[in-house]
């Protein structure tokens, strides 16, 4: 797979939706200097990424990065250098002259001498030439340590792919893909099966509350800690090694061996929708809402309103799990259906400097008693909601600690080979100026799942939720 | 995706959208002073065209948009062959409707009323000539009303066929219901949902089903029409509504998909049904919409892939011929919307009357020298 992805584990759903409103132009041009731009349109066709394609994006960095003007650049150049060399390594083909120049903390002399001996190395190896550029750069995009910065290429998608369809095993374990790849620490076991979405995992029969004990002949988690075996559950196309998992159905005793297949399978269309809604005891509105998509806090009132017509509701529950985030702009006006005249977050610069985002006080409030259910899965933009409802008491979260995964709304930059290098130029603090990223939000009420209940097709987080409702 | 109804070429598909439309930029329609209302081209077949507007209501299903309508509400507009040529022409949309467009499309130069006041060819309610001609189910693209597609569905029904031309309810920012009502476009709620267009097809396809099951009892011109010789023809998502009522519907023997994204699963095992794909030079093989390389190599009967240089992707719908109204510059490098109309009447009728009147035609065969902009994919457009 040439999909470089940056900061592992920015796997979020909707990376399109995923950035910052445009900030206006002044800010965004004299920020990036004249290293790179925001795309306009959409981008011609991907070219070999270069030597030149590297300095762009240094430079860039350095440029509109939330610590561009502070960080020492010297990291970015040595993780680069690190990620060439095990490439020459990796393929056989080290030369002399891999050596490390010496780096002066002068950002333009230091990026002059690496430019000088990366161009010896691949002068030699002239085959390896735009594999050693790939790696070199997505090195040093990750070595910000930043889970909302990603350069991504040549993202390639199965040919018989069609709209709607998934990728992978076709299923979803309590250690989400994203969690597997970039945050294990805090998963905790057993390992076991939420949902079964198709594919190969339908096709062996799996089911929801199915422990699984072995991923390829490994624990999934040693002394209670996670391993990397677990990302094994998320193959990504073009991936197609079969995985072997050892199951434990509790409910009946049997232990056994599937070996699953990845593949394209299709998912239903329903689920799919970004809003749906229920009425639950005729006084409860249930709006589940998967992503913070454009229209997506208008489509959520809708909702509600629409519930709420010919009736007296007694609250309404978001369900905000796995929703992997989207637009701040949409989180801040559903935050605004609850709460006005309040901080909903802080954008700040690495000076500390800090812009913040007010609730829209143009929208309506719904005046009925809100609690939102989390999960690790919720993350970015989700966790600017969820902190909002938590910090300024608008609500009541039900459920786990949410994801932890909100640096900052990435922008997007387009570089001299057409892929996109996206970053934030703030970093995200909730409504009281307290650190969300890595943290994550933790709920008023934990409320975890534990297999039994995923077998029966239990839900405690929102039947808690409708009792704190009914109170 | 609130496509803008403008003309602007050259502009690539975004591969995240849910519908092949591009989002053009809001400059892309540079204004220029209105002509003042449009006449649509003279139809190119010998017979005189009647056209009258069904409302019909499938009480089988739920609303796909509205969750409060547990019926579903389509208004068809039929274009057919008509016994005489005169009488009041009739009119292309309602003042409503045009507001409801132009705004929906931010399209802003022009009188909100000015697409109500488009001149068209055919007589409002005319006596259907009374033989038995094909039947052309038309499906336009997202937001669009079918009357969009009026000057083809004229053209059609003066060569000799019965077209059925569908507003889904809800897709479109303007279907005028039977009580007056004026829906509009709930759809575009979750336009950029995943599995949007595949959803948008399913339900075309229900709608076409549900139109062909009801036609005969519907219309008392029913009588015209040859139910055995079904084909359809969309635009954009409606194109792509063809496919999925092929695959549905063993009535729809034939379909032709105009620049739209492909969503509709083909079985792997290959789809027989004759199919055409008249695109733009975006929908080359190998570019950035993947859908029809990846049905292209499904299809296993008797195919064509067309794309026409110098178009965009509303050349195959009336838009062009529209724009002097509505002061929209063409862009730079566009065919002239007369001949954008010509060539779209020309190879849908040719694709027609091959699939649906056993009339082989051997400009579907190859380049011709009179239409040097239609190339014909995958092998012979790669220069494109």
């Amino acid at each position: 797979m040439t999909a470089a992805r940056a900061a592992a584990g920015l796997a979020l759903l909707l990376t399109a939706a995923c950035t910052a409103p445009a900030p206006p132009r002044i800010e965004a041009s004299t920020a990036a200097g004249m290293a790179c731009a925001r795309p306009q349109g959409s981008p011609g066709a991907e070219t070999a990424t270069t030597i030149d394609v590297v300095e762009q994006a240094y430079f860039c960095i350095l440029g509109a990065y939330y610590s561009g003007p502070t960080l020492d650049a010297r990291s970015l150049l040595t993780a680069g250098f690190i990620a060439l060399t095990q490439e020459l390594n990796r393929n056989g083909r080290d030369v002399p002259e891999a050596t490390m120049p010496a780096l002066t903390g002068d950002r333009k002399a230091d990026w002059t001498a690496f430019e000088a001996v990366y161009r010896k190395i691949t002068d030699q190896v002239p085959d390896l030439r735009d594999r050693l550029a790939d790696v070199t750069l997505e090195a040093v995009v990750a070595a910000l340590g930043d889970n909302h910065a990603r350069w991504t290429r040549d993202v390639q998608r199965h040919p018989d792919h069609y709209d709607g369809d998934g990728y992978g095993l076709g299923l979803e374990a309590n250690v989400n893909g994203r969690q597997a790849e970039a945050d294990p620490g805090v998963a905790l076991p057993p390992l076991f099966v939420t949902a079964v979405q198709g594919g190969a995992a339908r096709a062996a029969g799996l089911r929801p509350g199915d422990l699984i004990e072995e991923i390829d002949g490994s624990a999934p988690f040693v002394d209670g800690q996670a391993t990397p075996a677990i990302t094994s559950l998320y193959p990504r196309y073009p991936q197609a090694r079969p995985v072997k998992l050892r199951l434990l159905r509790q409910s009946t005793g049997r232990r056994w061996t599937v070996t699953l297949k990845p593949g394209l399978f299709p998912r239903d269309l329903a689920g799919l929708q970004v809003v749906r809604s229920e009425l639950v005891d005729d006084d409860i509105a249930l709006v589940r809402l998967a992503g913070f998509s454009p229209d997506s806090a208008n489509r959520v009132f809708r909702a509600v309103s629409r519930l709420r017509t010919g009736r007296t509701l007694s609250g309404v529950v978001l369900d905000v799990r796995g929703n992997g985030g989207g637009s701040p702009v949409e989180a801040t006006r559903l935050v605004s259906a609850f709460v006005h005249g309040k901080p909903t977050a802080h954008q700040c610069a690495v000076d500390g400097r800090c812009q913040t985002m007010w609730t829209d006080d143009t929208v309506e409030l719904l005046g009925l008693p809100l609690v939102v259910l989390t999960d690790r899965g919720c993350a970015s933009a989700c966790e600017h909601f969820s902190s909002a409802i938590k910090d300024l008491r608008a609500g009541t979260l039900v459920g786990t600690r949410t994801a932890g995964v909100v640096s900052g709304p990435a922008s997007p930059y387009l570089l001299g080979d057409n892929t996109l290098l996206s970053f934030p130029t703030r970093h995200h603090l909730g409504p009281d100026r307290e650190v969300i990223d890595r943290i994550g939000v933790a709920p008023d009420h934990h409320v975890p799942l534990t297999p039994k209940d995923a077998a029966a097709g239990r839900d405690p987080a929102l039947a808690k939720a409708l009792t704190l409702l009914h109170k | 995706m609130r496509q803008i109804l403008a003309v602007a070429a050259g502009l690539v598909v975004l591969a995240a959208s849910a519908c092949s439309a591009p989002t053009p930029p809001r400059s892309a329609a540079p204004s220029v002073t209105p002509t003042g209302p449009a006449t649509l081209p003279t139809p190119t077949g010998p017979r005189p065209v009647g056209t009258t507007v069904l409302h019909l209501t499938d009480t089988s299903r739920p609303d796909p948009w509205d969750l409060d309508a547990d019926a579903r509400e389509l208004k068809v507009t039929l274009w057919y062959p008509a016994k005489r040529g005169d009488g009041p022409r009739a009119p292309y949309m309602t003042p409503k409707e045009s507001e409801l467009v132009l705004k929906g499309s931010r399209i802003t130069g022009a009188p909100y009323d000015t697409l109500s006041k488009t001149h068209t060819n055919a007589v409002e309610d005319a006596a259907p000539e009374g033989k038995r001609f094909p039947l052309v189910v038309l499906s336009p693209g997202f937001t669009k009303p079918v009357s969009t597609l009026t000057s083809l569905a004229e053209d059609l029904a003066s060569r000799g066929y019965v077209v059925a031309g569908i507003d889904h309810t809800h897709e479109s920012y303007a279907t005028t219901l039977s009580d007056g009502r004026v829906a509009e476009c709930l759809a575009c709620d979750s336009d950029t949902d995943p599995g949007f267009g595949p959803r948008v097809v399913q339900g075309r396809a229900a709608d076409v089903s549900f139109v062909l099951d009801r036609l005969p009892s519907e219309w008392d011109g029913s009588g015209s029409i040859d139910r055995s010789r079904v084909a359809m023809v969309g635009q954009s998502i409606g194109g792509a509504g063809a496919v999925a009522a092929m695959l549905k519907d063993s009535r729809v023997r034939a379909g032709i998909d105009m620049d739209g994204t492909t969503y509709a699963r083909m079985p792997k095992s290959g789809f027989t049904g004759p199919f055409m794909f008249l695109g733009t030079p975006q929908h080359v093989p190998g570019g950035r919409d993947t859908s029809w390389d990846r049905d292209w190599k499904r299809l296993t009967g008797w195919k064509r892939w067309l794309v026409v240089t110098g178009t965009d992707h509303q050349s195959f719908t009336d838009l062009p011929l529209l724009a002097g109204a509505l002061g929209i510059r063409l862009a730079p490098g566009a065919l002239a919307a007369t001949r954008s109309a010509e060539l779209t009447r020309t190879y849908v009728a040719a694709f027609l009357d091959q699939h649906l009147k056993s009339r082989r035609q051997t400009l579907l065969d190859g380049p011709s020298p009179r239409s040097p902009e239609v190339k014909f994919c995958p092998t012979a457009c790669a220069t494109l």
